[in-house]
């Protein structure tokens, strides 16, 4: 554990800058929007900025990106192929610890045992991350129910905490603890341990009622989505709201559901594009010869809180799908952000 | 940071997004949770709009046709070959095809240049039908081409009426923002003849028989007065004309009302109390390719100015455009009789402003629709130019054809340029700075974030460039400048500027010296005259279902194919949407309930043939909750279905929704 003044903190960016792509979370001047985005200089960054409204997801994950190259010469009848995608150094500066669970999940299942992603290992090899715990909550948020915030505890090179005018620094990687050693900050007393352990809980009750009260009732709610108690009239009334655009599925941190495009360049070249895709589309299940498992839109939407809500699930991430940001809530046209569902359903329990 | 606002493009909603922009490229879009309208919303399209910006099926390169093929050209040698080609062409033998895709400052650009250069006034809004038929009734009944009421207040309202229209699937957000305040209170109704998803989302769905729309209007009318619920003080001091109305829908019988829409009197009477009792209310309707026409509008209109529902707080009888700048598009003057600001071409005061402001003696004989044009054979017509094409099919390809002289401009490939002698590179959105009014008079600027492909000419500079061929001298240095004359010239506008925009998430026409942040809502109060009730007719006659064609065909579009969008194609998910339903209806569908398919022994999937007394056409069946018995719905978004059948029904162009064919349907 270490220490640095809060108007020093910023030093950590600085000195990652040095050797990484700085991420970081940005405020956009004109609207004052937050997004996770790639900046040129670390003082663009601003730690306590709320929680993007794009997730840290983008960076490892983006929106649409060129897994590979290709060009066919069609006189030689050849084809050249390059794997020619983003092999930066990446330095995440500021995640907050349910983004943080969800680079987590998306590890999961991107470098699983089965099948391990190499663009998705390339944006990850060399990744330093620091995280930095919620000492407020924000209004949305219920990292509290699904055991992921609002400190983190694994996944980080260096974790930030704000205690009174200084930030705890504690290691979680030999990485983490060069950087600090290098930039020579003091060590932490454990009293420190104590310290945090106060603004933890003081964030911890200052969450929103419905997120303390919904607490216990994510694993009730799971418990009734796995063994597939919840009435049809409960998915279909969540699934008549449901305007299919995609929207939960793009700002969720777990979501990694993919689809691959060739994009036909003026030169002549091709780039092969991985683009994000959502299970709420109709296309996304379709079959050869009109087969669609998942033909009502009720069904699509059910899929998604299954694959958040789900023992089965669970087990391949080793977590609940959802780790509690509330972005989906943000987006949704409907009114079935994931809180929301899980009022629906609570709802029909209690009756 | 990578991210830079923007304004969506696809439908007239006009949400606000991020455009992520890296390297000069773009790739990645995402919402904004401050923007007005859209409050961190985007719907299919929107999110992918990138896949369609970062498209390389682009226009690279200024074209013309030599011996049946095309060869690349420089600017110079196209506008050379274009003047010379078109210089016997007289005025009455050229028209322009505008498109309600391309920004304010292009189509005031591509207007002007028809006016002052060509000296023709057949000039058209590709891709409307419905929209002027709104702005008709909205003028003339209020003095108000546009939108009279606000988005910011749907949550607001007490009531909100919705008539036709899949508002969920055409404009997303606003379907969401109808959604959300109907979860908090507001009470919703909707009619429509099928059972669309904002049906489902409605406290009261009156599912009418099709081509019955104008019927129930006017029951409610009657009974909103029966029940003495008009608002008499309104009614005798801000508005003239309501004698005439009343007496129409009053003389309505109510037997014959249940018999035309299938609808309980009782029912429409519940309905018109409870938009009599609210404190305020909105209506809601689909203009675009699948608008209403003029007199449902009317009915609608009359509707809401008896009841006291406009002018005021949360009120509004809203047109929703369903494309980006459609009412943009009729800002600028984009119609053969029509200048900026909605203003007659007639009216000789503004043809001599216009005159003076841009040296030139103009044409005073409105002049023609270019549909009108190309369905005359006898019209004369001999040269067209096209801008920004939008869907992907087009009407009157045989027409078109024939011409001697077609000019296209725009960024993107388009089968337009088929037929094109001249093709024209124009930069596209988000390479140029743009201004786009949305559905509620909200003009938005779209603010240049990358360099043009392949040095493509931004608009102001291509128009110039053929305005200065023909000794015209136009000093534009930018889009700005353009917008400046606009402002000079179009009395809503004159309040605005692009510094004035440029971070304000757009602002609402009228904005000028008494509105100087624009006007969210028409205001009685302010009215300079009074109300005026829009003329009906007091037909009611609808289609039947005769023994011989004993099913009412409707029509409409989706979300991802709509009406065969080229630039929809220019994506990726969405078109994998498109193209899934393509897979599995390769020459289209025809809904019909469970009885029905019954009745005809056929199974989802079979083929069948739909005919009329004009024509016919083989479609799959699609069985489906959503339709009644004896009616029946296509979603067009095939080409030979469009070309072949739809459009053999004359009425089918000029009536839209409200276009209802009947039909018997075949098993193959």
């Amino acid at each position: 554990m270490y220490l640095i003044e809060k108007s020093n903190v910023m030093k950590l960016a600085e000195e990652l800058a040095k050797s990484y792509e700085l991420y970081g979370p940005v405020t956009d001047k004109e609207t004052g929007q937050v997004f996770f985005s790639r900046v040129d200089n670390a003082s663009e960054i601003s730690l306590s900025a709320e929680l993007p409204a794009l997730p840290p997801k983008s960076v490892v994950f983006p929106q649409i990106e060129r897994i590979m190259k290709y060009k066919y010469d069609r006189d030689a009848k050849k084809a050249e192929i390059e794997a020619d995608y983003d092999k930066s150094s990446k330095a995440i500066f500021g995640m907050r610890p349910c983004d943080l669970t969800g680079l987590i999940v998306l590890d999961r299942f991107f470098l699983g045992q089965e099948f391990v992603d190499e663009v998705y290992r390339e944006h990850r090899k060399r990744m330093f991350i620091v995280s930095n715990t919620c000492v407020v909550p924000f209004k949305q948020c219920f990292c509290v129910c699904t055991d992921s915030g609002p400190a983190a505890d694994e996944g980080y090179d260096l974790n930030l905490t704000e205690i009174g005018d200084m930030y705890l620094v504690e290691a979680g990687s030999e990485k983490g603890k060069a950087l600090a050693e290098k930039l020579g900050l003091k060590a932490a007393g454990d009293e420190y341990v104590a310290l945090k352990k106060e603004v933890v809980d003081k964030s911890i009750s200052l969450f929103e009622k419905v997120a303390t009260d919904n607490k216990a009732w994510i694993s009730r709610v799971m418990n009734r989505v796995t063994t597939g108690f919840i009435k049809e009239e409960v998915w279909e009334y969540i699934g008549k709201q449901c305007f299919e655009c995609g929207a939960c599925t793009f700002v969720c941190p777990t979501c990694s559901c993919f689809n691959v495009e060739d994009h036909n360049r003026f030169d002549g070249s091709t780039d092969r594009l991985r683009t994000w895709d959502s299970c709420s589309f109709e296309g996304y299940t379709k079959m050869a010869g009109d087969h669609n498992p998942r033909h009502p839109v009720e069904d699509r939407r059910n899929k998604r809180f299954f694959c958040k809500l789900s023992y089965s699930q669970s087990k391949k991430y080793l977590r609940p799908g959802c780790v509690g940001c509330g972005r989906c809530q943000w987006v949704c046209p409907g009114d079935i952000g994931l809180p929301n569902v899980v009022t629906y359903i609570r709802r029909e329990i209690t009756e | 940071m990578d991210y830079k606002s923007g304004i969506c493009n696809f439908c007239g909603t006009g949400c606000g997004n991020f455009l992520k922009i890296t390297d000069g490229r773009i790739n990645g879009v995402y919402s904004s949770r401050n923007h007005p309208v859209s409050k961190g919303r985007l719907c299919v399209r929107g999110w992918h709009i990138h896949e369609w910006l970062m498209t390389d099926q682009r226009i690279a390169s200024p074209m013309i046709r030599i011996d049946g093929s095309l060869k690349n050209v420089s600017y110079e040698e196209a506008v050379n070959f274009m003047m010379e080609k078109m210089k016997d062409n007289k005025p009455e033998e050229t028209g322009f095809l505008a498109s309600p895709r391309s920004s304010n400052e292009n189509n005031y650009l591509f207007m002007k240049l028809a006016r002052s250069v060509f000296k023709t006034n057949n000039i058209t809004l590709d891709s409307e039908s419905g929209h002027r038929a709104s702005l008709n009734v909205l003028s003339d009944g209020a003095g108000f081409a546009g939108m009279t009421g606000s988005l910011e207040e749907i949550g607001k309202t007490g009531f909100i009426l919705i008539v036709g229209s899949d508002i969920t699937k055409m404009n997303p957000i606003i379907g969401s923002e109808i959604h959300k305040a109907q979860l908090a209170g507001t009470r919703v109704v909707t009619i429509c003849s099928r059972s669309s998803q904002m049906a489902k989302l409605s406290n009261t769905h009156l599912q009418i028989k099709p081509g019955t729309k104008n019927t129930i209007l006017a029951a409610l009318a009657k009974a909103v007065i029966s029940e003495g619920g008009e608002d008499a003080d309104f009614i005798n001091g801000s508005t003239e004309g309501f004698e005439k109305f009343a007496q129409t829908v009053c003389d309505l019988d109510p037997e014959m009302v249940f018999s035309l829409t299938g609808i309980e009197y009782a029912a429409i009477k519940e309905v018109a109390k409870e938009l009599c009792s609210s404190e305020s209310a909105m209506a809601f309707w689909s203009t675009g390719i699948s608008g209403l026409e003029q007199e449902t509008v009317s009915y609608i209109y009359n509707l809401f100015l008896l009841s006291g529902k406009i002018g005021k707080e949360n009120c509004g009888v809203n047109p929703v455009a369903g494309i980006a700048n459609l009412q943009g598009g009729y800002d600028m003057g984009a119609a053969p009789d029509l200048l900026t600001g909605f203003r007659k071409l007639d009216n000789s005061g503004s043809v001599s402003e216009f005159e003076k402001a841009w040296g030139v003696e103009l044409n005073r004989e409105p002049g023609r629709d270019i549909y009108e044009l190309l369905a005359d054979s006898n019209s004369g017509l001999k040269a067209l130019v096209v801008a920004d094409h939008d869907e992907g099919i087009i009407r009157y390809e045989k027409e078109i054809d024939g011409l001697e002289f077609v000019a296209y401009f725009g960024a993107y490939d388009n089968p337009f340029i088929k037929y094109a002698d001249v093709v024209f590179p124009v930069a596209a959105l988000i390479e140029d700075d743009g201004t786009y009014t949305n559905t509620e008079r909200r003009v938005q600027l779209s603010q240049k974030r990358i360099e043009p492909f392949e040095n493509v000419l931004p608009g102001w500079k291509l128009f110039s460039m053929i305005a200065s061929k023909a000794s015209m001298d136009w000093k534009y240095s930018s889009a700005e400048d353009v917008f400046n004359e606009i402002t000079s010239l179009t009395p809503e506008y004159s309040g605005l500027s692009y510094p004035k925009l440029s971070g304000s998430m757009g602002i609402q026409w009228p904005c000028d010296d008494s509105n100087p942040e624009g006007l969210k809502r028409l205001d009685a109060n302010a009215m300079k005259r009074k109300f005026r009730f829009t003329p009906v007719s007091g037909d009611f006659a609808a289609p039947s279902a005769t023994p011989e064609y004993p099913f009412l065909l409707m029509r409409g579009q989706g979300e991802h194919f709509w009406h065969q969008n080229n630039i929809m194609k220019k994506s990726y998910i969405p078109k994998r949407e498109y193209n899934a339903t393509l897979l599995v209806y390769p020459k289209g569908y025809v809904e019909i309930c469970k009885e029905d398919a019954q009745k005809l022994q056929v199974r989802e999937h079979w083929t069948v043939k739909v005919v009329s007394a004009s024509g016919s056409m083989d479609v799959s069946v699609k069985v489906s909750e959503d339709v009644r018995p004896g009616t029946a719905y296509v979603p067009y978004f095939i080409r030979e279905m469009i070309t072949e059948f739809l459009l053999e029904h004359k009425s089918y162009t000029v009536k839209c929704e409200d276009a209802i064919i009947p039909v018997r349907i075949e098993r193959v």
